[in-house]
């Protein structure tokens, strides 16, 4: 029985939120597969917030902000771009598949590009099968 | 917390929505969730009817938490606000989802669509529990307006200003008014006097009592946020040690103009080894002594004219100077009227003509027998000196677009026309202010096309050519603008700054300093006394980058809290 | 006229390694007036008594128990059960009960890669007798049993119902001592909080100057000669202060180590290896992907570092390599 994988997305306000609302606008379609959690910026996201959404069920968790350079407050992406590398580190040691968690720059008028990402990264969580976190987690509480 | 009553609203949006997504089905969900008293399914919540259903729930039910399930928050967020507002609830115990551009819009699939539906509404639900009533602050706008520089820009900017009855503190690095302008003879393309301008401008801000002329002055630092400035100013006069101010001011205006290029960077065109070629403010300085000659002093026969010296080129600046073609036109006509029997060759790649009264410009200037000859971008002519045979100082190569040949012009002067750059102290101002510049050294202004004069620092406004090439009438036109913005806020007298912001709970905050530097608005201070570091709500835009950062949690990022995202995790994933 | 009955406390160590137990009798003379002001039951490392007798009390007859040490097998699990129906206030004693501790670092692997490690594949005096220990065995044709090695370490909390934390590795004497007065006057905070810490993190007590922080390489302690009176961090020597909880007494800065982390998150934080990845990473002052990737690539075990006492208490807790 084939899964669907679930994926959290966390998409800044101004560039990527508006994006994935411009590939609306369009009539772009891309797989359901994504739940989108509004941040005003790439900053804003712990990497806490990843690891919170794998050990609750997550497939899959996708962080969107505006490309280097453009960020509405002017730095922001790049507190983003230097956190990813290291918390990509950590999910490796806890044995999290590369392709679970991605990091993605859109702009405002990407809506193409934005769909593309989604689909593309559907594709990959769900040849990965489902994440065994929380079941595992689950699990972990009743035999030892 | 009192007990939680949430309404869930599920918008139809006509078909736009109800066709892919089954509303009714959201709605069955929502009301299933706990704390959820009442949850409706309508066609068209942004209406009328539709808002005043969130009113009356509000009214009648006792709502104090509010989840619309429609379009894109960025569309309709703001009204559905003001209806809690309308309805006794404060707009920020409201979330929506959106199931329309994010769901409706972009799946074919309606099982899939609906259930990822309903899963978006849970996260809003999840979430709204955790939100906070918020209110805005508001704090006092200090009528008195910083303007730095005093080019034409910063001189009327400071003028409509003080004509408004307020105090100006025009600030200017040089010992002189004018700037740019007073390197210049007259203007394009009606030819008036720069001079008369600027004598007019600057009599009046003379004359006008409410205007502080800071001359050999520069901003040494300022601190605070809009309406509550305060900034140090030095000022370098003579023998006496420089002197430092401290001046409290509401708003900046930012008109620092910028400085030419510097045409010896460009080896072929001989700039600084041929005597006789010079920049067009060089040729500026001939025009004001009233004779054209060359370095022999004689008047020249052939005079060539050279665009884009600087600008329009990979190797320097990619971008167009602006002014340069109508400048280059204006000198072909002064040329031609102080020797009629001169050769003008204006060499140009395109005739940026603008403007009003351009073309007429451009075609006058070719009835008076200005020759136009057409080179290529990075196809740029070559200069050099002219044999003992030629009847001219020297010789200019180029790869004449217009004839399709290569081709000699004879020149004894010949005019570069200089584009514009940023200063070389731009960054530090922008650094100053707080203000970004981008990767040629302009002002970045709020928005490009709607907000040209704002920045993303409330209270900075920038105007003229220090936010990119620009002529006078728009360097005027932003200065009046900038003016006029800040004009507004005085006229209100307070300030209301946004309940969303950062707090640092200061029993929390250990004094780390983690973040301090990562506010690219300034807006964490540090309390060397207290050990602690502390957001100023007025600066603050709620990046969040400081929540996130801060490594004992210090800092909350109101509205956009670690509990409420959370919430909306478990939400989504439910 | 009744006597003032006696404190009824007890000390047991799971997955520990004795260094908790030490920093009681680190109290040096308090431990006197914890003997005079206590009887304690049951305290493997110093007293005799045994687990029957901890059966036969009655349920919350004893007033306190400090628990130090992970749960990692089912004895430990058995005894901290035990002790939790035995006791009205169950404390969880030292990094190992409240988040794990260092034997948590072993959830990065498996069962099975330790069994394997430790009894098959590490060098031997006996090669060629490779046994693996089980649960049963058959002696004498009586069946002996030892306790069964879990999966995972567990902090105490993921097993019984804990009513306070101590942090530390080990708590602090000074703490210690603050926890069983506490104790003895009734004047215990609400339950589930941290005692013995502070509620700020390390940074609060620590005496080196700060400033704005920003770095472009991280160095290891002995790769430079460091300033003692600046921040580590500003040095660009790792040190997890900034996200570990203060009331240690600021030992390893003072020695010019970085902090360790051991006593655990700032209250509010979920995640103390993902909060202080994000400090460390927003500080590194770099905008182009290279460059920052190289700057990171001199933190070797980022997650060791991170998590060297949290790992069971983080958000994912264990590894999940399939």
């Amino acid at each position: 029985m084939s899964y669907e994988p679930k994926i959290v997305g966390f998409l800044c306000n101004w560039c990527s939120y508006t994006g994935a609302d411009l590939a609306g606008t369009s009539r772009i379609q891309y797989p359901a597969n994504v739940r989108i959690i509004r941040v005003m910026c790439s900053a804003r996201i712990d990497p806490t917030f990843v690891m919170d959404a794998l050990a609750q069920g997550a497939d899959g968790v996708l962080i969107c902000g505006c490309h280097p350079g453009d960020c509405h407050y002017s730095e922001g992406n790049y507190k983003a771009m230097r956190r990813f590398p290291l918390l990509k580190n950590l999910l490796k040691s806890y044995g999290i598949e590369d392709d679970r968690v991605r990091q993605a720059w859109v702009s405002a008028s990407e809506g193409q590009r934005f769909a593309d990402i989604v689909g593309d990264m559907t594709e990959r969580v769900r040849a990965l099968g489902p994440s065994r976190v929380h079941s595992t987690l689950l699990a972990d509480q009743r035999e030892r | 917390m009192d007990e939680l009553k949430i309404g869930v609203y599920v918008c139809n949006c006509g078909t736009n929505i109800a066709h892919i997504v089954n509303a009714e089905g959201v709605k069955e969900a929502a009301a299933a969730l706990p704390d959820v008293v009442i949850a409706r399914s309508y066609r068209y919540m942004c209406s009328n009817p539709g808002q005043e259903m969130i009113v009356k729930d509000i009214q009648e039910l006792g709502l104090n938490r509010v989840v619309v399930a429609a379009c894109s928050p960025r569309m309709h967020e703001r009204t559905f606000r003001n209806a809690c507002k309308t309805g006794g609830l404060n707009p920020y115990l409201f979330e929506m989802a959106n199931i329309r551009e994010q769901c409706s819009w972009v799946h074919a699939d309606k099982l899939a669509a609906t259930e990822k539906a309903k899963a978006l509404t849970h996260g809003a639900v999840n979430r709204v529990r955790h939100h906070e009533p918020l209110d805005s602050l508001t704090a006092e706008m200090c009528p008195s307006t910083l303007v730095l520089g005093g080019g034409i820009a910063g001189m009327t900017a400071a003028l409509e200003l003080a004509m408004a009855g307020h105090p100006v503190y025009l600030v200017e690095k040089a010992d002189h008014l004018g700037g740019n302008l007073a390197r210049v003879d007259s203007t394009a393309p009606y030819l008036d006097s720069a001079r008369d301008l600027l004598t007019e401008r600057i009599t009046h801000l003379r004359e006008n009592p409410d205007i502080s002329i800071m001359l050999n002055s520069q901003l040494k630092s300022l601190s605070g946020f809009i309406g509550n400035f305060s900034a140090t100013i030095e000022t370098n006069g003579g023998p006496n040690p420089p002197e430092r101010k401290v001046i409290p001011v509401g708003n900046v205006v930012v008109a620092t103009g910028y400085k030419e290029f510097d045409a010896s960077r460009i080896t072929h065109y001989g700039y600084g080894k041929l005597p006789d070629v010079i920049t067009s403010f060089e040729f500026e300085q001939m025009m004001r002594a009233g004779r054209i000659q060359t370095k022999s002093g004689k008047p020249p026969q052939y005079v060539a004219i050279i665009h884009c010296v600087g600008s329009r080129n990979q190797e320097f600046h990619g971008y167009c100077s602006r002014v340069c073609c109508m400048t280059a036109l204006k000198y072909a006509n002064e040329i031609k009227s102080a020797l009629p029997d001169s050769y003008v060759s204006d060499v140009y790649i395109d005739m940026h003509a603008f403007g009003k009264g351009c073309e007429d410009f451009y075609k006058k200037s070719s009835e008076i027998k200005t020759l136009f000859l057409m080179y290529g971008k990075n196809e740029s002519p070559v200069i050099r000196k002219a044999g003992p045979n030629d009847d001219c100082g020297m010789l200019i190569e180029v790869d004449e677009k217009l004839s399709g040949e290569r081709i000699e012009i004879p020149a004894d002067l010949v005019i570069l026309m200089v584009g514009m750059e940023a200063r070389p102290d731009a960054g530090e101002v922008a650094r100053l202010v707080n203000i970004s510049a981008d990767k040629d050294g302009w002002f970045i202004e709020s928005h490009p096309k709607l907000d040209p004069v704002a920045t993303t620092t409330d209270g900075i406004y920038i105007a003229g050519t220090c936010a990119a090439p620009k002529d006078i009438p728009d360097s005027v036109a932003q200065a009046r603008a900038a003016a006029g913005r800040i004009l507004a806020k005085i006229a209100k007298g307070k300030i209301e700054i946004d309940g969303v912001f950062a707090e640092i709970n200061e029993d929390r905050c250990s004094g780390c300093r983690m973040c301090n530097e990562l506010c690219p608005y300034s807006a964490i201070e540090f309390y060397a006394d207290k050990k602690r570091s502390h957001v100023i709500p007025a600066a603050c835009k709620a990046c969040g980058a400081c929540v996130a950062a801060c490594p004992s949690g210090a800092i909350k990022g109101r509205h956009f809290t670690d509990q409420q995202i959370y919430a909306q995790i478990e939400g989504v994933l439910a | 006229m009744t006597e003032k009955k006696k404190l009824q406390i007890a000390l047991y160590w799971g997955a520990a390694c004795g260094g908790c137990d030490v920093a009681v009798l680190d109290t040096n003379e308090f431990i006197l007036d914890i003997a005079a002001a206590a009887d304690i039951r049951l305290w493997p490392i110093a007293v005799d008594g045994k687990y029957k007798d901890v059966e036969a009390l009655e349920d919350g007859e004893l007033d306190l128990t400090l628990f130090d040490g992970a749960v990692r097998n089912s004895e430990n699990e058995h005894i901290a059960k035990l002790l939790r129906r035995k006791s009205k206030v169950m404390v969880a004693f030292g990094s190992c009960a409240h988040m794990g501790g260092i034997p948590g670092l072993a959830n990065l692997t498996t069962r099975e890669e330790i069994l394997t490690t430790a009894y098959l594949t590490n060098a031997s005096i006996e090669p060629g007798n490779r046994t693996v220990p089980c649960t049963e065995t058959q002696v004498d044709g009586l069946k002996l049993t030892i306790p069964s090695f879990y999966k995972r370490a567990y902090r105490l909390s993921d097993i019984v119902d804990v009513d306070y934390f101590v942090p530390g590795c080990p708590p602090a004497p000074d703490q210690v001592k603050n926890v069983v007065l506490a104790v003895v006057k009734g004047a215990l905070p609400p339950r589930k909080s941290v005692i013995g810490a502070s509620e700020r993190a390390v940074c609060d007590d620590c005496k080196r100057t700060k400033q704005e922080k920003k770095t472009k390489h991280f160095l290891r302690p002995y790769e430079i000669i460091q300033d003692p009176e600046r921040c580590l961090m500003e040095q660009g020597i790792l040190c997890l202060g900034s996200a570990t909880r203060s009331g240690c007494g600021v030992r390893c800065p003072d020695s010019n180590q970085g902090c360790r982390g051991c006593y655990g998150p700032a209250p509010g934080v979920a995640d103390q290896g993902a909060k202080f990845l994000s400090a460390l990473a927003s500080i590194i002052d770099s905008k182009d992907p290279a460059e920052i990737e190289g700057i990171l690539s001199r933190l070797p075990d980022f997650v060791g570092y991170a998590y060297r006492f949290g790992l069971p208490a983080s958000k994912l807790q264990r590894s999940h390599r399939s």
